[in-house]
């Protein structure tokens, strides 16, 4: 070992007051950091991808040769056609939950205790991190499509396709923001995959995602109509399927918007805050 | 009981300003005041060490400081930076190595020097080299594109002390950074922050051992319960204890007698499981011959016996009635 101090380093200069435009550039080269490393991450851990897909390709079996007769046969409707874009949506609702997850996981590890006394913008790391999981959404949706296109699915339009992967996607990310609130609240990484349970279930189960509401029982049905997901899979079931929805498409970018706003300031004070 | 020492006092007497000041600290959880009325500052090129057993509030200190916990009362300053109000610009002055490891278990040791280099936005040409440069100078070639998570516990310890240095910051903490460490390393280590001082780097170190604040520090603030017992430079808190320990081992089964024939002495040590009794002597050696031969007498089998200097070992034990590494582990 010879003399630690070795040729010298360029740090930045400390600026009392930096400006808005070099606080924002900073924050997003940290965000672009954080996400690179959260990159790096999940190429290493590709069973987190490969559980995400799996996941997909469960519903989209089971639900399919399982329950697709007694529900398609019910409500008039050609099942797979229905189901395709409902399991998409899912798909990226379990990425959410991923964020959840991987966030709490994060936070026993050591490194957010060093990211906390290094000079950077805090909102990055989940901000960083919620990128990425969105980056590997777009990964499992692309593949979970591609077994429905397998099991005899087919999307209206090229145009349709992207657009209804594009808006799974945003849903998503606007629910990785609530598992990142839950994630920095709660901390402990079992106690968050219990709590998910909570918001995924019924999310998930009481949406039109895998039946209509028309199959579901009238308590119920004001749930399943306003909720998010209802909105978003019947948004990504227009688009694939080339009938229109624009009145879904505006809902669930006002839900994913709605997410953001609430969860985005909440997560980044509930991070800030010291750890006990 | 004690010689508290000037606290400014340094062993190179550094007239420029202090890189870290701390004044008046306070800290509790709840009913727990972890620190009480802590003040010390540190000056460019200078090591101070805390020195205390666990729970003494030594990494509590270190984290107000490095703005990871914050202040109840008196503040703190890095490079004229105030730590409560300016942690945005503290964190650009300081780098950190805490107990426990920090570094990206998934990315590998290069990886992180070079995560931790962005975060710090060294610029990208030079952020490779200064990996690559800590890489060599600490001797962590084997395992650099190895994923931190397969490294042993030392080379874990290792590349979150370096990570700490990424940005050559001007004022470095390092929170029991030896610990868990084998002798090699620990001796690496103690070498690298020599040098970092050598350079100008203002260091504070937290430690339970009293050879390593011994060895590193300038100043030492003996820390016991939140506040500082004793101060000073490792020889003066030495000198503190006057004069020599006459260190006897006896056989088994002696230690009683031993202990009787001896009688009442001031600052007495005694450790039955070593068979081991530390008597302070002064530097009346006679007073030695008259002890070993009243032993003698009384048909002690001594086993082997030696006169010594003082270690901040007993300083410590001087000052709590409690030896450190061996110490309960107060609330």
């Amino acid at each position: 070992m010879t003399a630690p101090t070795g040729s010298p380093v360029t740090r930045p200069p400390v600026l009392a007051n930096p400006s808005i435009s070099i606080r924002l550039r900073r924050a997003a080269q940290d965000t672009n950091t954080v996400l690179w490393r959260d990159t790096l991450r999940t190429l290493r851990q590709p069973d987190l991808l490969f559980f995400a897909v799996i996941m997909g390709v469960f519903f989209l079996v089971l639900f399919n040769y399982i329950f697709g007769g007694s529900i398609g046969a019910g409500a008039g409707i050609d099942y797979l056609g229905f189901l395709v874009p409902g399991v998409l949506v899912i798909t990226a609702l379990q990425g959410a939950q991923q964020t959840s997850l991987g966030l709490a996981a994060d936070l026993t590890e050591g490194v957010t205790d060093r990211f906390r006394s290094l000079p950077m913008s805090q909102v990055a790391v989940i901000a960083g991190r919620t990128i990425a999981d969105a980056a590997r959404n777009v990964v499992s949706l692309l593949l979970v499509a591609m077994v429905g296109l397998l099991m005899g699915y087919r999307f209206a339009s090229f145009v349709g396709a992207i657009g209804a992967i594009a808006l799974a996607t945003a849903i998503g990310y606007g629910f990785s923001w609530l598992g990142a609130g839950i994630a920095v609240k709660v901390r402990q990484p079992d106690m968050v995959g219990m709590l998910s349970m909570f918001w995924l279930f019924p999310l998930m189960l009481a949406s039109t995602a895998f039946a209509p509401a028309e199959t579901m029982p009238g308590w119920l049905q004001p749930f399943v109509n306003y909720q998010p997901i209802s909105a978003a899979a019947d948004a990504v079931r227009g688009l694939a399927g080339g009938s229109p929805a624009g009145e879904d498409i505006v809902l669930t970018l006002a839900w994913t918007t709605a997410l953001l706003a609430v969860f985005g300031p909440l997560s980044v004070r509930l991070y800030k805050r010291e750890p006990q | 009981m004690l010689c508290i020492v000037d606290t400014m006092s340094t062993s190179n007497q550094n007239t420029a300003d202090p890189v870290i000041a701390a004044r008046n600290l306070r800290k509790s959880f709840g009913d727990v005041e972890a620190v009480k009325d802590l003040s010390f500052s540190v000056a460019p090129g200078q090591v101070v060490g805390l020195l205390g057993p666990n729970g003494a509030g030594k990494t509590t200190t270190v984290n107000m400081l490095a703005t990871l916990t914050s202040i109840d009362d008196g503040s703190a300053s890095i490079g004229g930076f105030d730590v409560a109000t300016q942690p945005d610009l503290v964190r650009q002055l300081i780098g950190l190595a805490g107990q426990a490891a920090a570094v990206d278990e998934k990315l590998t040791a290069r990886e992180n020097l070079e995560l931790f280099g962005r975060l710090y936005k060294l610029p990208s040409s030079e952020r490779k080299q200064r990996a690559d440069e800590l890489i060599e100078q600490f001797d962590m070639a084997d395992f650099a594109d190895r994923v931190a998570g397969t490294h042993s516990g030392g080379q874990r310890r290792r590349l979150d002390v370096v990570a700490a240095l990424v940005a050559d910051p001007p004022a470095l903490f390092l929170d029991e950074p030896t610990t868990g460490l084998d002798p090699r390393s620990r001796a690496e280590l103690w070498d690298a922050i020599g040098k970092l001082a050598a350079g100008g780097t203002a260091i504070v170190l937290t430690t339970q051992y009293l050879e390593e604040a011994d060895h590193l520090a300038d100043e030492v603030l003996i820390i016991d319960k939140g506040t500082v017992i004793a101060s000073g430079t490792p020889e003066t808190l030495k000198r503190s204890l006057e004069g020599d320990v006459l260190e006897i081992h006896v056989d088994e089964g002696e230690m009683p007698g031993a202990l009787e024939l001896i009688g009442p002495v001031d600052g007495l040590v005694s450790d039955e499981e070593a068979r081991q009794i530390g008597v302070p002597v002064g530097d009346d050696v006679a007073r030695s011959l008259e002890i070993l031969r009243r032993l003698e007498d009384g048909g002690i089998s001594i086993s082997d016996f030696q006169l010594r200097r003082p270690t901040l070992d007993d300083v410590f034990l001087n000052l709590t009635g409690a030896p450190t590494e061996k110490a309960e582990v107060p609330a």
